[in-house]
């Protein structure tokens, strides 16, 4: 099994040390082989919104520094953002890298069972996602935001949080139930 | 005289924004001999290094509109990055208990305005994180259709209209203390079939790609 972390270079907290030694602990226990991606401020271009990425060059973007990144997340089993949690959102590095996964979905529109709308996944199977936001202080109100954001618009993504070593348990146990193989098209 | 900053954060670059397009919807409900006008444009202040007077005007502001569009349920990276940073810059001059009044404008492709709400709250956890007062979002679902203006003038979208203006007319009384806001997130959803919303935006997103020398089968290019 290939795992891919993708973490915020220039959040690398005493809360990401601990957070990211459990996560390979139990990658490794696994066998599994794992690529990390550290990313920073200079690495990826902010999305410009031109949506080449669907109509000019199909499924990858014009800028190409995204490039690597959305090969290894396509041909990943399991990928884990390791995200500070800012204002209850993905920091700015980690939502670059969100942002710049655009080309892995095509451009039209269809309604899900629940009524909402979706871009309609462009490849067959996706790689398992989780999600681990961290912090040393996050808010109730944060904690649940951050939870929301993905969880109510987005299926098959699992979200956990991690405050610091009064999480460790926690952590491990709710990574432990999740199934960490592809998922299918996202649906 | 109050200073009102109207922050525009689309990351499109040389192309029509929506975001604009509000922002001015916005900005024009304000009497230049009332109010102090200032205008950041996000990419721009970013590119051109100008952050910190950006965030000089914002440490002065007695109300800042910010509009932007979402990006997988939230933030775009781009204005995240610039709030990240007026953060930090708020926290080392030490900017205390300011009052500034925040709100934010955030439209959306998929026509339900709703799904704008965790965008919202991001900007009122900001304003919580720098002791601003943030005040209301409006969340507008279908904001491409803006880029059609013969289909704006169709008699349909009257209400519509109508509802953008009031919303925005409610941002101009609310920082000049002249009304009781009564809603948090205000949704505004254009007069349209879903249906046909999703048979245009197929149409155009086809007509694009041809114009790019694309057929409709290449567009499910599989690169990785």
């Amino acid at each position: 099994m290939k795992t891919l972390i993708i973490a915020d270079e220039d959040f690398k907290t005493d809360t990401f040390h601990d957070l990211n030694e459990i996560i390979h602990g139990l990658l490794n226990d696994r066998g599994f082989e794992t690529e990390v991606i550290e990313v920073g401020l200079q690495d990826l271009t902010f999305c410009k919104g031109c949506f080449s990425c669907w109509v000019k060059k199909p499924g990858e973007c014009v800028m190409k520094d995204a490039a690597s990144i959305n090969r290894s997340f396509l041909n990943s089993d399991v990928t884990v953002y390791l995200s500070p949690v800012i204002f209850g959102q993905f920091s700015a590095n980690i939502k670059n890298v969100i942002d710049r996964s655009l080309p892995n979905m095509l451009p039209f529109f269809y309604t899900r069972p629940d009524g909402s709308t979706a871009h309609p996944p462009r490849y067959d199977n996706y790689p398992r996602q989780i999600i681990i936001g961290y912090g040393e202080e996050i808010s109730t109100e944060d904690r649940q935001l951050f939870l929301d954001i993905t969880k109510k618009h987005r299926y098959n993504i699992d979200v956990l949080l991690y405050g610091g070593h009064h999480d460790d348990r926690n952590i491990i146990e709710a990574f432990n139930q999740i199934n960490l193989a592809k998922i299918g098209d996202l649906s | 005289m109050k200073n009102i900053v109207f922050i525009q954060a689309s990351p499109k670059i040389n192309e029509p924004a929506v975001s604009q397009m509000f922002l001015e919807m916005a900005m024009d409900k304000f009497d230049e001999s009332v109010f102090n006008k200032e205008y950041i444009n996000v990419r721009q202040s970013i590119s051109r290094h100008t952050q910190n007077n950006a965030f000089e005007l914002l440490s002065r502001a007695d109300a800042i509109i910010m509009a932007f569009p979402l990006y997988f349920f939230c933030l775009p990276g781009m204005l995240m990055s610039f709030l990240q940073d007026y953060s930090k810059f708020h926290q080392e001059n030490n900017l205390q208990n300011n009052k500034t009044r925040i709100y934010a404008i955030v439209n959306c492709g998929f026509p339900e305005p709703q799904i704008n709400l965790e965008a919202v709250r991001v900007i009122e956890s900001f304003s919580r994180h720098i002791g601003s007062d943030f005040r209301f979002g409006i969340q507008i679902g279908g904001g491409p259709m803006m880029l059609s203006p013969h289909v704006m003038k169709a008699p349909f979208l009257k209400s519509t209209a109508q509802s953008l203006d009031k919303a925005f007319s409610v941002i101009a009384a609310d920082v000049a203390d002249e009304n009781q806001i009564s809603e948090k997130y205000i949704n505004i959803e254009f007069n349209f079939s879903r249906r046909i919303y999703f048979f245009m935006a197929e149409k155009g997103w086809t007509s694009l790609a041809k114009r790019n020398g694309l057929s409709k089968k290449e567009l499910y290019k599989k690169p990785y």
